[in-house]
């Protein structure tokens, strides 16, 4: 994937190191779409539940990409939160096929919204609607509609149909969050000189 | 308010088909069916128009997805694994009259039927007839099989009395031949779960008929290993509740539709009874931590027996209770009981405490708790019209009886205020009453003494029912950790040593602000110290503290004073929760004789 070399240009600074927070419930995709960030001789074929949580580092032309992939299970959800004051961007997985646990990921998003570490900051977050290709899947203006996305205006926020398998949808939607730190970045360096 | 935003309410699409189920809570299960990690809700759903017919639905989240039928009215479904070996497939056993159809990956697998029962000797004797008199003579013969009480009839002869006259003969000659049998009915299922580190283990298959047998079955061949009776006369189990492994030791907890409650022990090949209420019941729960039984019946109330048939303590239910399931929550170290009562609301008690409750739309008929799609803890609920909610439990959830037992010491002590009457020391009343107890000074002060004498005695009994009640050695209030006492007494006298050991048998809460309190008469023991405060106990570390005791000897004699007996020489440990008034734990520590001092 080549993505990451495209990207990184954006970053005129090479030693810059942006983290990037992979958040959602158990068995939405986040392992799998990091997967697919990765080079491809690193590429695991299959993808086994996370426990806890496991960083995945990309350099791509000295910058230094760092994915934190948890683990969306129940009991390590409450771990999500302590990686909230270390990132640049977050990336939210949307399981759009499990409609029963709407409420849960709306329950999640409203809790991580609050979270003190994050409830004053501008942080851009990408939602990704995953498994857009199952039969049952929601789209992406239903699931917006369900959390209740409109009420965020003190955060940039982007929503868009993926499919992690195939690697459908994932580009664009890095493709924006990058942008958007950056845009960030250079704002915050305007404001120190 | 806080209390209610424990539940997270799944949200059903308007415009999407809302599938409709008529279920009772012993048809509900929760299975891996197509081991996908996603868990599915398999339910019996019953339809009552004039022909009875059972399918058994399977639903993805809250649709509807595969529906098998049935060949009859099931009594009970259950899902458990039956073997070790991978990929793991979980089996759905469904009872049906007195047989249990094993079900894996949807397919009919294995049918077990219970032993079958001699028929009444009347019975037999007139199917032997039947087929030999004469067509005339036959009604007066199935008139005579009237007798009999249905409950003990064969099916056939069921059968053959529901026939109208014309086609009785034709019957009679097609089943001449057939052994005169009946079977009991299946009306309840349990499951008793191996001790294994794997998170499916396999399980042995709990039955419990209507003829009071029950019957466990082994988990890979489903043959019959252990069949016990519910007591000694013949009675109608309704519901049961299991606990343990058929390996070590089990407990089936059968309740009756005559409202006793038995207990069967692997050891025993017959229940006895613990005890006995006096209305039906809707739901039975064995509590795994401390044992305790739960029921709750149409009476209104919620009530826990211990194992020994004590009565702990009453619940007051709002309305009827419609049915009741318990909920594990792990992570907590709790288990919580979820009554669903008439008109809708759903009410979670902690033991005696109502620590949640919530309101449906309608009256609630069937519940089922557990692990459902990938979410671990998952309430799914059917009304009784038939509609199906799911609640998911939030993750922030705590359940902190002293939450609601805030508000309501606020109300209690808002209500001691109100009963102060208020009333002027000026007024006639009072002036009276002044005068009539300076005339009859005598009685005032007689009739005083006796009602503070007797108030003395009521707190004594009082303190007396308290200690005696926590007479354990495993504290029973669950709103703290749990702890565990245990005693050692060393040396020959009449120096003694005693070791007490302390333990906290919660998995993470500490056991703090403790006491231990040590009682001894005076005549007979001297302690130079009674009392110790105790550190913070961590849950796994356990705590050793010890005491003096020196048993008081006559100078002279070098004997024990005589009003020392084997009975009373004894020691009480009691162990104290700071603001609390009852002792946690109260145990008697038997004191050995003690020799003179050399
Ligand atoms: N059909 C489909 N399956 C997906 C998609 N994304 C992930 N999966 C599957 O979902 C399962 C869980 O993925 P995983 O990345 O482990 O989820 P995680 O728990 O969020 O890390 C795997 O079996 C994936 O193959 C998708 O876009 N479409
Ligand atoms: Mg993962």
């Amino acid at each position: 994937m080549g993505m990451f070399k495209k990207i990184s240009t954006f970053f005129k600074n090479k030693s810059e190191k942006v983290t990037i927070l992979v958040i959602g419930l158990n068995n939405s995709g986040k392992s799998t779409i990091i997967n697919h960030f990765k080079s491809p001789h690193e590429q695991a074929a299959i993808t086994v539940p996370t426990v806890g949580f496991s960083l995945e580092q990309i350099r791509s032309e000295g910058v230094l990409f760092t994915m934190v992939d948890t683990s969306g299970a129940w009991r390590y959800r409450s771990l999500w939160e302590h990686h909230f004051k270390n990132c640049h961007g977050i990336i939210y997985v949307i399981d759009s096929s499990d409609r029963m646990r709407l409420v849960v990921v709306r329950d999640e998003l409203d809790t991580l919204l609050q979270h003190p570490d994050l409830v004053n900051r501008s942080i851009p977050i990408l939602l990704y609607n995953n498994k857009v290709d199952c039969e049952d899947s929601l789209s992406s203006v239903k699931i917006a509609a369900a959390l209740g996305l409109h009420n965020i205006v003190d955060k940039p926020w982007h929503i868009t149909p993926s499919n992690a398998v195939t690697g459908e949808g994932l580009e664009d939607g890095v493709h924006w969050l990058v942008q958007q730190i950056k845009s960030m970045n250079s704002n915050n360096k305007k404001l120190k000189r | 308010m806080s209390v209610n935003a424990k539940w997270l309410q799944v949200i059903v699409d308007e415009d999407e088909p809302r599938p409709r189920l008529n279920t009772v809570t012993s048809c509900m299960t929760l299975c891996d069916i197509k081991c996908d990690n996603y868990v599915r809700l398999i339910a019996a759903d019953i339809a009552l128009e004039d022909e009875p017919t059972a399918t058994l639905k399977i639903f993805r989240g809250t649709t509807l997805h595969t529906e098998l039928k049935l060949n009859g009215i099931p009594a009970a479904v259950q899902s458990f694994y039956s073997d070790e070996s991978e990929p793991k497939t979980p089996i759905i056993a469904v009872a049906i009259a007195e047989s249990v159809l094993f079900f894996r990956n949807l397919k009919p697998y294995f049918k077990y039927t219970v032993p079958g029962l001699g028929a009444e000797e009347l019975e037999r004797d007139l199917w032997l007839k039947l087929p030999t008199v004469r067509v005339e003579q036959q009604p007066a013969l199935v008139e005579s099989l009237r007798s009999i009480e249905r409950p003990k009839m064969s099916r056939k002869s069921q059968k053959l009395i529901q026939l109208s006259q014309e086609e009785q003969n034709e019957f009679i000659l097609k089943y001449a031949d057939a052994t005169v049998m009946r079977h009991p009915n299946i009306v309840a299922l349990g499951c008793l779960e191996r001790i294994s580190s794997d998170v499916n283990p396999p399980s042995h298959l709990v039955i419990a008929t209507d003829n009071g047998d029950i019957l466990v079955l082994e988990p890979q061949s489903f043959g019959l290993i252990y069949q016990a009776k519910t007591c000694d006369y013949e009675t109608v189990p309704s519901m049961i509740a299991v606990h343990g492994t058929y390996e070590t030791d089990f407990r089936i907890v059968i309740a009756t539709r005559y409202g006793g409650v038995y207990l069967l022990r692997k050891s025993v090949k017959e229940g006895q009874e613990i005890f006995k209420i006096s209305h039906p019941f809707t739901g039975l729960m064995l509590l795994p931590v401390d044992q305790t039984i739960t029921v709750c019946a149409m009476d209104c109330r919620l009530v826990c027996y211990s194992k020994k048939g004590k009565q702990l303590y009453v619940n007051k239910l709002p309305a009827l209770p419609m049915c009741m399931i318990p909920i594990t929550l792990p992570h907590l170290g709790l288990t919580l009981c979820c009554v669903a009562l008439e008109g809708g609301l759903v009410q979670l008690y902690l033991q005696r405490y109502l620590v949640n409750e919530f309101h449906m739309v309608s009256t609630i008929g069937a519940m089922c708790f557990g692990r459902t799609g990938h979410e671990d803890y998952v309430l799914n609920m059917v009304s009784v019209e038939g509609e199906i909610f799911v609640k998911i439990l939030k993750r922030t959830a705590a359940f902190d009886p002293s939450e609601l037992l805030a508000l309501k010491g606020n109300v209690e002590s808002k209500a001691m205020v109100e009963t102060i009457l208020e009333k002027s020391k000026k007024s006639s009343i009072f002036v009276e009453q002044a005068a009539r107890e300076k005339q009859n000074a005598k009685t005032t002060y007689g009739a005083f003494q006796a009602e503070l004498w007797r108030l003395r005695y009521v707190a004594a009994r009082a303190t007396v029912d308290a200690i005696n009640s926590s007479e354990s050695t495993i504290s029973g209030d669950i709103t703290h950790a749990p702890v565990k006492l245990s005693a050692e007494v060393c040396g020959i006298g009449p120096e003694f040593r005693l070791y007490l050991t302390i333990q906290n048998m919660s998995s993470y809460k500490m056991a703090s602000n403790l006491t231990v309190l040590l009682h001894a008469d005076r005549r007979h023991y001297t302690l130079n110290k009674s009392m110790a405060k105790l550190p913070s106990i961590l849950p796994g570390v356990p705590l050793k503290i010890d005491f003096e005791i020196v048993a008081v000897l006559d100078p002279n004699l070098k004997l024990p004073p005589h009003t020392l007996t084997i009975e009373n020489s004894q020691i009480r440990v009691m162990l104290l929760k700071a603001r609390q008034t009852k002792p946690l734990i109260a145990a008697v520590i038997a004191m050995p004789q003690s020799e003179a001092n050399v």
